[in-house]
This record gives C-alpha cells, structure tokens and sequence, in this order.
C-alpha cells in the first residue's frame, strides 16, 4: 500500500464473557481517505473501533493509531462520534461542542467561536444558545458531529453516523464527510448501510461475526465479481440461444449472465450469427451489495438489511 | 495528550457550572441547615420529653408533717443542683395496712411510682424492686438526712444562715476547656460528615447523569478514566468549598451580631488547643482528604452500576459502614489507646479523627502524617476505582493481576 498509514491494526482479538466478537482483525487505513467498515449489527465493528480508540484493550493484537501505540497520546488529533450519542441535555449547543473541543485540548474561547461558526455554516446559527434537549433527535446527533471535528482533528472516526438521520441530515453528513476528506482528514465510519460506503469510501473493510472477509479498495471488492450482461433478442427462438453461457437467466425479458471470459464481442458476434435480433446490451459493473453478498453471504447481507431497515424505522 | 491534570479540569469545570447552576444546589446550601435544624428541634423535644419520662415518682406515704419535711428537703436539694436530680414526690394519704397500700400504688400503672417512701422520718421504709437501689435509694437517703438533720438542727435552734460565697472570676480554667474542647472536636467531626455524605451522593447523581446521557463514551474516548474520576472529585470539592465559604460567611455574620449584643448574650470561651486559625484550615483540609476518599469509594462503586436503582443498592452497605466510621470517630474523641489508634490508622475515620485531635492537641506534626497517609489512601482508592470501572462498564480488562504493581499504574491507552 502506498502513503502513510493514519490507522494499523494487526490480529486484534476481544472476548465478552467467553464470547469472541472480534477474531483477528487486520486493518490498514491510508492518511487522508474515507475508509468504511461494513458489516450487520453484532458484527464486531463497534468493538474494533473501541479498540482502535484505547475505549477498551484489545485481548490481543496491536494497533497503532496516527503512529501512536497508546490511541490516548493522539486525543488531540481524533475526533470520535460513537454509535450511542451522548451530549448533557441542559448545555447550550455552542457550549456542548466548545466543551468536546476542549476535551481534545482546544481552547474553550476557541471552540466557543468555531462552534459558531459551524452552526452559521450549517444553517443552524439560531440554535446557538439553545440546550441540547430542546433540539430534535437529527439536530442534536448534528451537534454532536461538530463536537467531533470543532478541534480540526486529524483522524474522524464515526461509528453508525448515519444511524437514526434522516435523508437531509444524511445528505449533510455526506457533505461534511467529503469536505473533512477534501482537507485532508482522514475518515472512518462504520455502516450497515451499503450505499453510503459505496458513495463514499475509497477503501472498506467488510466485517461478519467478527472477522474481516475483505480489507482493500471498493474497486477491488467489486472486481471480485465479473460485470454482468443484459441482453434483449428480438427472436424468441433459434441457434443464437445456443450460444448463450450456462449460466445466462432470463428475467422480465432480459437475458442475464456473467461477463464471458474471452470479452463481449466473440459472443456479440455469434449471436448476431445465430439470429437473435439484439434490441438491448449493456454490461453493468457489480455494486458494492453484489460484492458484499459475495464475500461475507447471504445471511450477512440479509442481517445487514435488517439493520438498515431499522435504522429507516428509527429515523421515521 | 492533555496532562491528567489539564483533562481532569476540563471534566471539572463543567461538572461544577452543571452543578453550581443547578437546582440540586439550592438544596445542597440549605440542606445542612434544615438537617441541623430539624436535629436540634426534634432534639431538643425529645431531650425535654425523655426528661419527663426518665424522672422517677415517688409515693409518699405519710402524714402532712412528713411529707412537707421530705418536700422541703427537696425543694433545698434541688435549688443546688437541679429539678431532674432528684425524683418527684407525690404524697398519698396513709390507709390502714400500709404494707397492701404500697403494694396497691406499685400495682398501679396510672400513677406510675417507681417505690414507695412511707414509716417516719426516724424509720423510713423504701418499698420497690431492686433496680430502685440505686438511683431512688441513694436520693431518698439524701433527702431523709437532708429532712432530718433540718428537724434536728431546728429543733436545737441551731439552724446556721446561708453564706455568700465570694466569686474570683479567672478565663479558664483546665476542665471545662477540656470539655469545651471535646464539644468543639464533636462539632467539627460532625460537620465534615455530614457535608461529605451531602456531596457523596451529589457526586454519584452526576455519575448517574453520565450514564444516562451516555456521555461517558466521548470523555473516556478522549481522555484517561482517571481523569474523568479525578475530575469528578475536584467539581465537587470547589462546590463544597463554595457552600463552605458561603456558610462561613452567614456564620460570620451571625457571629459579628451576636457579638454585638454580648451585653446580653454571653459566648462560651472555646478555643481549639492548636490555635483557631490553624483549625479553621486544617478542617478545610481534612473535609477535603475525607470528601476525596468517600467520593472516590463512592465513584468507584457507583460506576459499577448500571441503573439507579443499582447505585443505591450498591451504596447503602457503605453508607452504614460509613456511620460506623463515624462512629469511631466520635468514641475516639473520649477513648483511649488501640481505639484511638484504629481511628487515627482506618483511612475513612482519620479524617475525622484528625480533626478531632487538632481540637484537643496542640501538636502540628501528627496532622503531617495524617495528610501524607490520607493522601496516599486517596491514589489508591481512585486507582482502583477506575481499573474496576474498566473490567466491569467498559469491560475492558487487563490482563494484570489485582495485586500487581501494573494494575495501579496509569494506563493511558
């Protein structure tokens, strides 16, 4: 891998009462890029981010955080928005954020003035003085997100941080993902939700009961898989369906199969021979889901669905 | 990395303005006055009450000339001591079989004697069961000599007039500076833990506050659990030390009236063997080692916990021990040898205990080796507070061994 590493880990193990939630996980998260760690719930991923952070040891393993042995020393440089938000519901919005600043080492005066700023930013300059438990639920979780990157921090890392928003407060948070890694900062989330990891990472880490099932780029996971043929033929019958491969499928008119390994056009070229009439061709790049389902399984893909389900249930 | 002290500041600062602006701190100032109020309301009626109940009755049977002889003598007696001293007479008029009457009025749950004085004052006869010998007996034997000498001197035109005692008025003197004292040395145990305890519980309601907020995460992502611990106890104590200072300064100024009217009102001589400006300070500083050692026991367990429900389950066993603690505390004021030495040693009683000492000695350099000693105590408990908080909240556990050195070494992770 080329660059800098903002986060390493190697072989980190962690048991609960006997229980193993994370086997062995190996991690490697360039400086500067948004990295997403997939996974259903229970998967082991809020476990390996505790880790990573010093929130809990590992039982074994190592990790070194922005260089660091001991996460603790880099506090000043990382920004961490965990998946149970936790903000004092009496504290002024502009005074909560200042006050996570100053956890990290940031002055209060100038976490009271970049906090201001970020509301004025965001549209929410008139929530300055409000408390906390006066805000709603996505507007409360948006305030905890500027507490976590109000000192500038060199490494975000956010657990579940689109769990429980809404589509605009999603959209925000996105936005602000993309201008956190614009720059410079490098972000990893945690997600049950497919799609933001596709929209958004550069590298993943797909995660099932506690082991990592693929570490590496969102290309490299998609690659896994070869692109899909969609096919439309005039003629129902005739020689051209010879020349389909094994594991070509019609489904609602179209002809699906794999990409065959010689390329498209050796076969293009056989059907138009076979008198098929082609209508429709398009080769489609598999998703991120289709790589996700075959690396970690159905049943991983299945859990991850019901947890994006109630997340939808929960931001309703 | 923030200092561990630079990090326990910022988790103290905002526990003490949450605090400070809070309505819980309204109740945490007039808290120790309504306590202290109602203890000395309900004590004092009690105190009366118990006065009443405890003094015992007397029958009298005899005739009048008896009976006034024995009223007198009484009314004599009690005028040098008090009207508690001795037990109240009720005279009954004779019947035929004295011995049934005296067994009639003992029967007698309304009249409520505890013996019955009757025969002459030449032969008196004490009828009741044993328990009255010593109390009743002794005082019925001083008001029938009392009773008979007056007849007899009476009687011999003898009796001599009262004498004024010429009064020299010194500013002390040795004993009643020893009690006086010891009633300062009580006070002062007594107000320490009760403002301890107050803050104890204040302490674990923020805790439980974290909890609920799940803010707990976020602090221990960023700085040590010590921290968090250590910054706790530091939020509370400047609370207390601003109720102290806020007391203090309602005290002074009950004082500076009172004073000013000391024509009228006289203030008893007290002064602490130590001197009072060193007291003063070395309350503060005891209250402030004692808060420190119950806070950090009381952090520690409370963090156990997940619910309230399980704070105040978990706490109660060490708020009775707590009371034993003061206890001792308060025996060791008037006892001696291993007692003293127990509270003296027992991290959770020296405090108190120390204080007391400052009080009734005027030695310095005790309070040295109690405060390195407490001091000590406070490292550990806070220590171990948090390395128990990890294995079982966060269930993060090292591997090492309770009773390794690397168990209580800072973990910074």
């Amino acid at each position: 891998m080329q660059g800098n590493l903002a986060i390493e880990a190697n072989g980190l193990v962690k048991s609960f009462d006997g229980k193993r939630a994370v086997n062995g996980i190996d991690l490697a998260v360039p400086e500067g890029s948004i990295y997403g760690i997939l996974g259903p719930n229970g998967a082991g991923k809020t476990t390996t981010l505790r880790m990573l952070l010093g929130i809990i040891e590992p039982d074994a393993g190592r990790r070194l955080l922005l260089g660091h042995e001991r996460p603790l020393e880099a506090a000043k440089i990382v920004g961490y928005l965990p998946e149970e938000r936790g903000l004092y519901p009496a504290m002024a919005t502009r005074e909560a954020i200042a006050f996570m600043g100053a956890l990290r080492g940031l002055p209060l005066e100038v976490g009271r003035k970049r906090a201001a700023i970020l509301l004025e930013q965001n549209g929410l300059a008139d929530y300055v003085d409000k408390p906390i438990k006066s805000l709603s639920k996505g507007m409360a979780q948006t305030i905890q997100l500027f507490g976590t990157i109000v000192h500038q921090p060199k490494l975000v890392v956010l657990d579940e941080p689109f769990s429980g928003l809404d589509a605009i407060n999603q959209g925000r948070l996105e936005h602000l993902i993309r201008d956190e890694a614009a720059a410079g900062t490098t972000v990893i989330f945690s997600t049950h939700v497919i799609h933001h990891a596709e929209r958004l990472c550069e590298r993943v880490a797909i995660i099932a009961r506690g082991e990592i099932r693929f570490e590496g780029l969102v290309s490299d996971a998609r690659d896994r898989l070869r692109p899909h043929v969609r096919l439309k033929a005039r003629n129902t019958e005739g020689p051209w369906r010879k020349m389909l491969p094994g594991d070509a499928r019609e489904v609602a008119g179209f002809w699906q199969f794999e990409l065959p390994k010689g390329g498209i056009e050796p076969m293009l070229k056989a059907l138009i021979d076979g008198g098929a009439g082609i209508e429709e061709l398009s080769i489609e790049r598999p998703g991120l889901h289709d790589a996700f389902v075959a690396i970690a399984g159905e049943t991983a893909a299945r859990e991850m669905e019901a947890s994006a389900q109630a997340d939808l249930g929960q931001a309703a | 990395m923030m200092s561990l002290l630079e990090a326990s500041l910022v988790i103290a600062r905002r526990d003490f303005i949450a605090s400070v602006f809070s309505r819980t701190f309204i109740l945490f100032l007039i808290a120790p006055m309504i306590l202290f109020g109602f203890a000395y309301f309900f004590g004092s009626i009690a105190d009366a009450q118990n006065r009443v109940d405890e003094q015992p009755t007397i029958a009298v049977v005899a005739d009048s000339a008896t009976a006034d002889a024995y009223r007198q003598a009484r009314q004599r007696l009690v005028a040098g001591t008090s009207e508690q001293s001795f037990p109240i007479l009720r005279t009954i008029q004779p019947a035929e079989r004295i011995a049934v009457q005296a067994q009639a009025l003992l029967a007698d749950e309304n009249g409520g004697y505890s013996a019955v004085l009757s025969g002459t004052i030449d032969r008196p006869v004490l009828t009741g069961p044993t328990k009255a010998d010593g109390y009743v007996a002794r005082r019925v034997q001083l008001l029938v000599d009392d009773a008979r000498r007056t007849a007899a001197l009476r009687t011999a035109n003898a009796a001599p007039a009262a004498v004024a005692i010429e009064r020299v008025i010194t500013e002390q003197a040795a004993g009643n500076l020893q009690m006086n004292r010891r009633s300062l040395a009580k006070g002062g145990v007594a107000l320490i833990f009760t403002i301890t305890m107050l803050l104890a519980t204040l302490l674990l309601s923020t805790l439980v506050e974290e909890k609920t907020n799940k803010v707990l995460e976020v602090l221990t992502a960023a700085v040590p659990l010590d921290a968090v611990f250590f910054g706790k106890l530091l939020a509370m104590l400047g609370i207390s030390l601003v109720g102290l200072a806020l007391w203090g300064g309602a005290i002074a100024l009950g004082y500076t009236f009172i004073q000013a009217l000391q024509d009228w009102v006289a203030l008893p001589a007290v002064s602490p063997a130590i001197g009072w400006p060193i007291w003063l300070a070395l309350l503060i500083i005891y209250f402030t080692t004692n808060f420190m050692l119950l806070g950090a026991l009381f952090l520690g367990i409370g963090a156990q916990a997940t619910t309230i429900r399980e704070i105040q389950t978990i706490t109660m066993p060490v708020t009775l021990l707590q009371l034993m603690v003061l206890l001792l505390a308060i025996s060791a004021i008037s006892g001696d040898g291993a007692l003293v030495w127990t509270a003296y040693l027992v991290p959770f009683s020296s405090p108190l205990a120390m204080v007391a000492h400052a009080a009734r000695y005027e030695s310095l350099w005790p309070h040295l080796l109690a405060l390195a000693w407490q001091a000590m105590w406070v490292v550990l408990i806070i220590r171990l507070s948090s390395r128990l908080f990890r294995r079982t909240v966060m269930k993060s556990s090292p591997t090492d061994s309770f009773f390794s050195l690397s168990f209580w070494r800072a973990r910074p992770s």
